[in-house]
């Protein structure tokens, strides 16, 4: 079996590696936002994995609790919640990084409760308050963790884990230079099926497969066949599909500043810290979601410095449909992508992939503006 | 209760005259206009307060203060203790949408591509339209919380961004509800409050050049503290039967209480209903003759129908205890030394009007309805959502059935834009309550 097909069997929702992890006995939480330090859960020998909903196709439940004007990801997770797909999780951790998921963890509490369900709260700018306030939030998920599973979690045990962790964020920032050659050797489509084996796969496994995957596709040909280089930028997508549109089209997508790109891994635990005070402040201080009210100016310029480092030619923005925080926040990245005149596209999407023609037609017209300049 | 007459009225009106700048020539319009549509109404003190918050602006601009802009959830004692002036946000929204002028910068922020209702909320996004065309006022200085939505939060940074104005930013904290200790702040909580309160006093000395006086601090929490007893007791007040006060009267408190917490003014006007609900029990007078039903009204009230809560009481013989704005129940606190000060306004901001009920776990909100039911008789319960208020709308459902089941009361749930009627009409408002309540309350 290659790589590549190892890593897709990772993909759906509960996979073998899910379910080997289970047959020894040993637990699985699913968690909501990439604030929450999977660290600390993997550190109590418990398999983080992300929430997602894939494979929803009608939210009536969703939409009668969270009302049709909250984006569809939630939707779609109380949804799968109420059908039992998520029946193989031991519990759920959940935080206040945007309105609709703390709702939403109100609404799985008291419609679809799980055996075991926490939320952090995070603060919603960086400061040494803050940080100090998260290390102290941190500190009393850990407490609970322990209490709840009956496991101690040692700090040589969370040293260790953070070391891993920043291996995966090593290999994945290599993975993702390589995309800034004139033909990159791995394209977006491949990059994201990577980061979503990423959050199901136990880490160990994870970074052998990443090491290996690393040394095949740097030997592989580059990509010469497309039209433009993209960035693309917004809230969470962990639809492989959706990425293709817009690679079948000739747009090679060549960096990104997503839930699940680079916003998952790009800035490292420092590991001389003590390990909840270096998770609090990596957590606070990485490549920031638009919750983080400081972070504007941030977010942008790093969205400048990729565009120039991976020389981009147009940046896509996808939002999820009712999402406040990435409307407000594309509206001030369009505006600064105005004034250095770089072509952008703007997506409004629900969680589904849905109206893929419209999509294409879009994308199409871009790609041609992109090539004429 | 003397009337608006023509002498009163002409006083506010010359009062009015001048230039206001061309940033507060829609401030301007809307002091003109909620003038003239109170022209018949007695003149309370409370119409008094509001029409100096209006005046205060144009003075303040005049007199060189440094004005800084808030949102509805903050009280501005500590602006005030620092004389710097406090501009409350959402009176632009809330004050332009009974005379549908909200609609203009609406639609202009739909043209530029900012938002759209269900997404963003209306009670910020008019900032947005109005400021590219000219008409917003502009502060010197921002101040919002993180609280309690990303909508507001998103809202006052863009606003930030394009209007360059320096912002302070304070963190609403979350926290976990523990059945065994629901407790609703912890030490640590108030202490990291504290900490985001002297780090908004040293900005606020830094960008306005001005020094905080404890004094003026002491006083300004004591203030405080006095109008926290009178609106405890006014809440406590409007549990008789009849309700001693109209629909609307809860709203005075908070209005008082967001614009001028902390002054002589606030003092003054929380007073002022506190005696009246006292006189109105003494002598026998209730807020709704003849009251028949009596409702909880857990959310903002829809600001483009003026006339609904009379509508409500004068064809339903219904009244609106207090809406979760008007129903302000902060603690009074020690206010003894500079450190207990700095606590009384952490706990504050923790307690304020929505941040209480909505920054934290849906058990919050669902124990603040329950009591709400218990305690005030209430007969039923009507939450007007807005369609873009995420936090609150995607909690009602789950609430409606804890009370229907805890309590047996019944619950209307509806969608609309309170400061927009263009999205659900004030008729198929009216429609759907007195379906409401004549089918299932009556």
């Amino acid at each position: 079996m290659c790589m590549m097909e190892k890593i897709e069997q990772a993909i759906p929702l509960f996979n073998n590696w899910i379910a080997n992890w289970k047959n020894e006995g040993k637990k699985v939480l699913g968690y909501f936002c990439s604030y929450i330090p999977e660290e600390i859960i993997y550190a109590a020998d418990i398999l983080p994995i992300r929430m997602r909903a894939r494979g929803c196709t009608d939210t009536p439940m969703g939409d009668a609790y969270m009302t049709p004007t909250t984006c569809s990801f939630t939707r779609c997770c109380l949804e799968l919640a109420n059908r039992k797909q998520y029946d193989f999780l031991d519990g759920i951790i959940s935080c206040n990084c945007c309105d609709q998921v703390r709702r939403l963890y109100d609404n799985l509490r008291y419609k679809t409760p799980f055996p075991y369900h926490y939320i952090i709260g995070i603060p919603g700018y960086v400061s040494n308050t803050t940080i100090d306030w998260f290390k102290h939030e941190l500190s009393k998920f850990k407490k609970k963790l322990e209490y709840e599973f009956n496991i101690a979690i040692s700090q040589e045990k969370l040293k260790k884990t953070i070391y891993m962790y920043n291996k995966s964020r090593t290999l994945l920032k290599e993975l993702y230079m390589l995309r800034k050659r004139d033909n990159p050797p791995v394209s977006g489509t491949e990059i994201i099926k990577i980061l979503l084996a990423g959050i199901s796969i136990p880490r160990e496994q994870f970074n052998e497969i990443l090491e290996l995957e690393l040394k095949q596709i740097n030997k592989k040909n580059g990509i010469s066949d497309y039209r433009a280089r993209v960035m693309l930028v917004g809230s969470m997508l962990d639809e492989p599909e959706y990425i293709g549109i817009i690679e079948n089209l000739g747009g090679l997508v060549v960096i990104d500043s997503l839930c699940f790109g680079t916003r998952y891994f790009w800035d490292l635990v420092d590991e001389t810290l003590d390990p909840l005070e270096a998770l609090a402040k990596r957590y606070l201080s990485k490549i920031s979601c638009p919750r983080m009210t400081d972070g504007h100016l941030k977010r942008a310029e790093f969205m400048m410095d990729m565009i120039k480092e991976f020389k981009v030619d147009g940046v896509i923005f996808q939002r999820m449909k009712f999402c406040p925080l990435w409307w407000a926040e594309i509206f001030m990245l369009r505006n600064k992508l105005k004034e250095d005149h770089i072509p952008f596209l703007d997506l409004e999407r629900e969680y589904v992939l849905s109206g893929a023609g419209a999509m294409k037609t879009r994308v199409q017209t871009f790609m041609e503006i992109l090539e004429t300049r | 209760m003397k009337k608006l007459d023509i002498e009163i009225y002409n006083k506010y009106k010359k009062l009015g005259r001048g230039n206001w700048g061309k940033d507060l020539s829609m401030w301007k319009m809307m002091y003109m206009g909620i003038l003239y549509q109170r022209k018949d109404e007695e003149f309370t003190t409370i119409l008094e307060l509001l029409f100096n918050i209006f005046l205060d602006l144009p003075k303040a601009r005049k007199e060189g203060k440094t004005i800084i802009m808030h949102p509805f959830n903050y009280g501005p004692e500590i602006f005030h203790a620092m004389n710097l002036e406090p501009l409350m946000q959402e009176l632009f929204s809330v004050g332009l949408a009974p005379l549908h002028l909200n609609e203009t910068y609406i639609d202009f922020s739909n043209k530029i591509g900012f938002g759209d209702n269900p997404t963003l909320c209306n009670a910020q996004r008019p900032l947005i339209g109005s400021f590219m065309q000219g008409a917003a006022p502009i502060p010197d200085l921002l101040f919002f919380l993180s609280t309690p939505c990303n909508s507001l939060a998103m809202t006052y940074q863009v606003f930030e961004n394009l209007a360059k104005i320096p912002a302070f930013n304070m963190d609403v904290p979350y926290w976990a509800y523990e059945q065994q200790a629901s407790e609703f702040y912890d030490d640590k909580t108030v202490e990291y409050m504290v900490k985001q309160i002297k780090d908004l006093i040293s900005w606020l000395e830094q960008e306005s050049k001005q020094k905080l006086n404890y004094e003026n601090f002491q006083q300004t929490m004591k203030n405080v503290n006095q109008a926290r007893e009178y609106i405890l007791e006014f809440n406590e007040l409007l549990k008789t039967v009849p309700c001693p006060m109209p629909s609307q009267a809860g709203f005075g408190n908070y209005l008082a209480m967001v614009t001028r917490g902390g002054t002589d003014d606030a003092v003054k006007a929380t007073k002022w209903l506190r005696d009246t609900a006292v006189e109105n029990i003494k002598n026998g007078i209730a807020g709704v003759p003849d009251e028949k039903i009596r409702i909880a009204w857990p959310y903002t009230h829809v600001f483009f129908d003026a006339d609904l809560l009379t509508w409500l009481e004068e064809t339903f013989k219904a009244v609106v205890i207090m809406d979760l704005l008007g129903f302000y129940q902060v603690l009074p606190h020690d206010t003894s030394t500079i450190d207990k000060c700095y606590e009384s306004l952490a706990l504050g901001t923790l307690d304020f009007s929505m941040v209480g009920t909505c920054r934290g776990p849906i058990e919050y909100y669902i124990e603040f309805l329950l009591n709400y039911v218990k305690d005030y008789k209430i007969d039923c319960v009507i939450m007007p959502m807005q369609f873009a208020c995420k936090h609150a709308y995607a909690m009602a459902r789950v609430t409606s059935e804890v009370v229907r089941e805890e309590t047996g009361i019944p619950v209307l749930i509806f969608g609309c834009d309170p400061y927009d009627s263009r999205e659900v009409t004030s008729e198929a408002i009216r429609t759907r309550i007195s379906e409401f309540l004549t089918q299932i309350v009556l």
